[in-house]
């Protein structure tokens, strides 16, 4: 199938490879600065709706709204694509294929994979017309639970044919977790992606650059752990994690771990640079509050801290808060860094032209514990900025306030209740600047059937968040 | 009549939201109180169905259940006043238990507050 036939324009179309200097048509785009300027703005965009942890009887969804301000539907949920089954907590999901794999002819982007990550079911969905969405295959949690594997996280499509997802536990729920395979033909589980775990004991995200052979992966804890909530005992005891790991891309196996000690207390997205010739990232270690940057140097891999957030007292709270640095993105030009502060309630934009040295530019406040404004067109915001996604331009970056549904009851009860929202703030990279879109949001309170949480966003023809080049 | 084959017996157990809404079950032995509850077509909130996240967290206020295996979402503190893993756990007796999904809110609370 080729996505030349694609309805919807979200998806650019062969044209678009004309220039390509391989002479192969697939999936993607052959530079992050072709993905910026020719794809066209984004129509829709698909978002995750949860029902996990609510009274609402009902599975999640994957959602489809609206972000066309030309369309009579704008910022409206126009569809929902309900899971089979109750009790996934879909979280993150990815395509079959991205700019990853542009020279392989043929191949289109397609499908979606969408894990549940309760549950350990993994979705296959046709997103071939953006607006009809629907359920082409499901793995059943037996198949991954042989691998010993569970909780399913990031989904990156690979060169190479396959999809590599990273899984946070063992067939209990328990340490360490590792890496399933699928193909990309039929997404059957090829396996574990990894020949060697090495010294890692503990999985999250991971980001790779094919270039310099290099991926590095974070950790979370054991699902056994953080599923049921956060528990500061568990801090207490170590069993949340403090460290990265620097994996050999092409033999598959452990080479470093960069630990980051009290500095990098729960080190959770992580985004490398979009122009392939880098090799460095960053990193959001939730707890601690930092940013870190990491970088390859003489042929060994280093860290610093290149962003230090404090803690703030509340007038109702014991303890000083941490902001929680839940989500993270770098622009395709790779100018500007955004993170979500989520028991905060800010998203900030930082200059990163310098990477080594951020510059904090700008920032928007809502919801959250310490934010004036709670109401965005008469809705209230339930939660804070958590799961971040920008428009492929960089002019405008849209956020849900949902974390993960334990999480939510436990810091944000009232999102189990009410669901949670879509926001938007307009930005303009030229000014190094943002602006809460007081006219966009769509309540996910408000969802057919019920209540429900959203969390992640991806654009039909990729974002800053699932594209990586070779 | 459930309770035919397996070794144990069917149990009456009685469901409370905190709202203050009721359901009666019939679990029959050897099953669990997540799949008699979909069996009767009554809701309850549930995740991994194997023990490992605490969603479908319930509170025994009244009889005796067994965990089909470890509940490993659940810390010691939380099993010595009472709650179980409606997904793992088989009822011994009649038995009452407290549900939905705020039970398990309570569980961990916020470390800050
Ligand atoms: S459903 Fe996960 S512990 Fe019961």
């Amino acid at each position: 199938m080729s996505d030349a036939e694609t309805p919807d324009s979200d998806t650019h179309s062969h044209a678009d490879h004309a220039d390509h200097e391989h002479g192969v048509s697939g999936p993607g785009y052959t530079t992050p600065a072709a993905m910026r300027t020719e794809s066209g703005r984004e129509q829709t965009a698909f978002v995750m709706g949860l029902r996990v942890g609510m009274d609402v009887d009902g599975p999640d969804f994957v959602g489809v709204v609206d972000v066309d301000p030309d369309s009579p539907t704008y910022a409206e949920l126009i569809d929902t694509v309900e899971m089979p089954n109750k009790g996934d907590e879909l979280h993150h999901f990815g395509w079959n294929a991205c700019s990853s794999s542009c020279h392989a002819e043929g191949m289109a982007r397609d499908h979606l994979i969408v894990p549940g990550q309760r549950s350990s079911r993994i979705h296959i969905l046709d997103a071939s017309d953006p607006r009809e969405l629907s359920i082409e295959k499901v793995i059943e949690p037996e198949e991954v639970f042989e691998h010993d594997l569970s909780a399913p996280h990031t989904v990156h499509c690979v060169p190479g044919g396959k999809i590599v997802i990273s899984m946070l536990g063992n067939s209990d729920g328990e340490l360490p977790g590792g890496f399933l395979q699928l193909d990309q033909e039929d997404f059957s589980i090829d396996g574990h992606w990894e020949t060697d775990l090495g010294e890692m004991e503990m999985n999250y995200d991971y980001w790779y650059q094919p270039r310099h052979n290099v991926m590095i992966s974070s950790e979370w804890a054991a699902p056994k752990t953080y599923y049921p909530g956060f528990d500061l005992d568990d801090v207490e005891a170590g069993k949340y994690g403090d460290s990265i790991h620097i994996w050999n891309w092409e033999t598959r196996e452990h080479e470093a771990t960069l630990t980051f000690g009290e500095e990098g207390l729960i080190p959770l997205e992580v985004r490398m640079s979009h122009n392939p010739e880098e090799t460095q990232g960053y990193v959001g270690a939730a707890l601690s509050s930092n940013v870190i940057r990491f970088f390859e140097e003489e042929g060994g891999w280093d860290w610093e801290v290149v962003i230090d957030l404090d803690s703030r007292d509340h007038p109702d709270w014991d303890m000083p808060v941490p902001p929680l640095i839940t989500d993270l993105l770098v622009s395709l030009d790779d100018q500007y860094l955004f993170f979500a502060n989520w028991l905060h309630g800010d998203v900030r934009m930082y200059d990163v032209s310098d990477s080594a040295n951020p510059r904090l530019v700008d920032r928007v406040w809502a919801g959250g514990n310490f934010g004036d404004r709670q109401e965005v067109a008469g809705h209230e915001i339930h939660g804070a900025p958590q799961m971040l996604q920008l428009s492929r331009d960089g002019k405008r970056l849209y956020w849900t306030t949902s974390l993960f549904s334990s999480w939510d009851n436990q810091f944000y009860p009232e999102i189990g209740e009410h669901g949670s929202l879509m926001l938007k703030a307009d930005v303009y990279p030229d000014e190094g600047r943002m602006e809460l879109d007081e006219e966009f949001v769509v309540d996910f309170g408000d969802a057919p059937g019920g209540p429900a949480r959203a969390h992640e966003i991806r654009w039909p023809g990729g974002d800053c968040t699932s594209d990586v080049w070779q | 009549m459930l309770g035919q084959d397996g070794g144990g017996e069917t149990h009456a157990v009685s469901l409370r939201w905190r709202d203050g809404r009721e359901e009666s079950l019939s679990v029959g032995p050897d099953e669990t109180v997540v799949d008699a509850a979909g069996a009767a077509g009554v809701g309850l909130p549930y995740g991994c169905l194997y023990g490992a996240c605490g969603t479908c967290t319930g509170k025994l206020l009244s009889g005796d259940v067994e965990h089909a295996a470890e509940p490993r979402a659940l810390k010691p503190r939380h099993r010595d006043v009472g709650y179980v893993l409606l997904c793992l756990a088989e009822p011994r007796s009649a038995c009452r238990i407290e549900v939905g999904a705020r039970v398990q809110a309570d569980l961990v609370p916020n470390p800050w507050k």
